[in-house]
């Protein structure tokens, strides 16, 4: 059974296909719904790419859903917080974390 | 007479019509927030949903504890019909008396607590408010109370707080609000957490000062004591040197981290918009969960108004502007802010108008953090609380070249004013105007114009046998 997932994006283009580290929420039913976790993870707009990927489904800045949801593998949890000062762009850190 | 807890004022409700009962279960994903989202904008009554899907029976939400001034009468203690005006005119008498909060040993909101990696914040129905938010929030009518290490003053504010993992929140407190001062200025240059508890679930008076913009420095608890005529029980929190109203249903203790971030937002803010605010705000570790037993969350599911943000703060902020206008040499007789413009739109009323004392008007709204975009300032001969009167003399005496006055500014903008662009929000830039309907001071009194009214343009004699004869001309009611 597929799990499935939300993250947020600032733009669409944000995301792109291949290795990212991202905020994700996991949407399995009770009362641990949009639990958020850090991860590393292999994404793919196309699910046929990733045949054993969960379910991503992608929402903008102002909670717009995507119509069509992505496919994601992760690869590894990471700690659920990015390095950075209160008020920071948590994107910036979080590109930071990845170069 | 002063309610001691959140659960006295519900039964207030109760007893005068203004509560409704939710016996059926209801999920905390979304269900509950579409029916007080429908609620609200019919006006109608506070929720208490009572059985809430996944969680102990027992364990409650409130929604709307003040979203409408018949309930704003009820938690200052007045006849639940009382006219907005002398709502605010209680408020206003209130608002300066102080009593010292009183500091208690033991307390109701500590009778559950989980402590350390026992922690856990899904034990607790935080409702997934909106659907399309970024998470579930637990605080959206909340007392967050914070501390100067330096001075010892402890700050009430009320922000945003989302549920992150089982022992976090993230939280988006403005980057210009009282809180995010006293974490730039003495806690993050010593790289310090700062402790912090969010407190859900005190009587009303207690949260509608936590959304009253007293000035840094001041004791908000002390001003809650004054305005219920009861000073406020304080207890020790169990793992921060917080204090925190005894009578609260839950508090969350724990720290704001200042060196991790993660995300926070978007959520369904008060302006009624999710107008974009995201991963822009801060990192909780929880310390301790201590709550009542059966807790009940406070919630106001923000949108377009009315809610318990757009009636509360038309008061609290109303008031508070009105005396910062009187500080600045402004004439001011009235200030009323419209709920239906969410403290975005305010009615400036003075005692002379002109375009220099709109200008003085405009100069105090945006000198320093600037939350209010347009303003109006009308003349002393309408009624500011009347919005028929102030549209009718903003569409006539407001000189569309003369009478409008723009300040820019950057770095001090409300990030949540929904027509500033994505990038003007994050930048905190934005842009405030005043709308002079006064007639200008150097205009002769005989060329002014006459208001064709009932009121100004027959004489005395004439409507008093108008009003003496209504009857008898066949009209009924009243004249």
């Amino acid at each position: 059974m597929k799990k499935e997932y939300v993250t947020f994006v600032r733009r669409l283009s944000d995301l792109g296909d291949g290795k990212e580290t991202l905020f994700i929420k996991d949407l399995t039913p009770g009362p641990r719904k949009y639990d958020t976790k850090l991860v590393r993870a292999e994404l793919s707009r196309n699910s046929g790419n990733l045949p054993d990927g969960d379910t991503l489904w992608i929402r903008s800045e102002t909670g717009h859903l995507h119509p069509q949801p992505w496919s994601i593998k992760i690869l590894e949890e990471l700690p659920p917080y990015a390095p950075g000062q209160p008020w920071q762009d948590v994107f910036s850190s979080l590109r930071h974390l990845k170069s | 007479m002063a309610f001691s807890d959140l659960r006295e004022f519900i039964a207030a409700l109760d007893k005068s019509g203004d509560l409704v009962r939710v016996k059926k279960e209801v999920d905390w994903d979304m269900e509950v927030g579409a029916i007080s989202r429908r609620v609200f904008e019919r006006a109608g009554p506070a929720l208490l949903f009572e059985k809430i899907k996944d969680y102990p029976p027992g364990y409650a939400i409130l929604n709307g504890p003040v979203a409408t001034w018949r309930r704003v009468a009820i938690a200052l203690g007045l006849p639940p019909d009382t006219a907005v005006r002398e709502i605010y005119a209680a408020y206003e008498e209130r608002r300066e008396k102080k009593l010292k909060p009183v500091v208690v040993k033991s307390a109701p909101c500590q009778e559950n607590a989980m402590t350390g990696p026992e922690a856990d914040i899904y034990r607790l129905p935080a409702p997934m408010v909106h659907d399309g938010d970024g998470g579930r929030y637990i605080g959206t009518w909340d007392i967050v109370i914070t501390k100067d290490p330096d001075t010892g003053w402890s700050n009430w504010g009320m922000y945003r707080f989302m549920t992150h993992t089982q022992n976090m929140l993230t939280g988006w407190p403005q980057a210009t609000s009282q809180l995010a001062m006293m974490m730039k200025a003495k806690y993050l240059p010593r790289k310090q957490p700062m402790p912090i508890a969010i407190v859900i679930g005190c009587e009303s008076l207690c949260h509608m000062v936590a959304t009253d913009p007293y000035k840094p420095g001041e004791s908000e608890v002390e001003y809650a004591g004054g305005l219920r005529g009861a000073p406020v029980e304080l207890v020790q929190c169990k793992s921060q040197d917080l204090m925190v109203p005894a009578h609260a249903e839950i508090v969350i203790e724990g720290e704001v981290l200042p060196d991790k971030i993660a995300h926070e937002g978007p959520f369904g803010e008060y302006p009624g918009y999710r107008s974009g605010t995201m991963s822009e705000g801060v990192l909780v570790q929880i310390t301790a969960i201590t709550h009542r037993t059966n807790p009940i969350i406070t919630l106001s599911t923000l949108g377009v108004p009315p809610d318990d943000s757009s009636i509360a703060a038309s008061l609290t902020a109303a008031i508070a502007m009105k005396r910062g206008l009187k500080r600045h040499g402004v004439p001011v007789r009235e200030v009323y802010v419209p709920p239906e413009g969410v403290t975005h739109l305010i009615v400036v009323s003075v005692e002379r108008g002109g375009s220099r004392v709109a200008r003085q008007v405009l100069d105090y709204f945006t000198a320093r953090r600037v939350m209010v975009s347009k303003i109006i300032v009308v003349d002393k001969d309408l009624d500011p609380f009347d919005m028929n009167q102030v549209i009718h003399a903003f569409a006539t005496k407001c000189h569309p070249a003369k009478g409008i006055t723009v300040e820019h500014y950057e770095g001090r903008a409300n990030a949540l004013t929904p027509c500033f662009s994505a990038e003007e929000r994050r930048r905190l830039k934005g842009a405030s105007v005043v709308f002079d309907a006064t007639w200008p001071e150097d205009w002769e009194e005989e060329s002014i114009p006459v208001k064709s009214s009932f009121e100004t343009t027959y004489r005395e004699a004439v409507r008093q046998k108008v009003l003496a004869n209504w009857e008898s001309y066949g009209l009924g009611g009243k004249p």
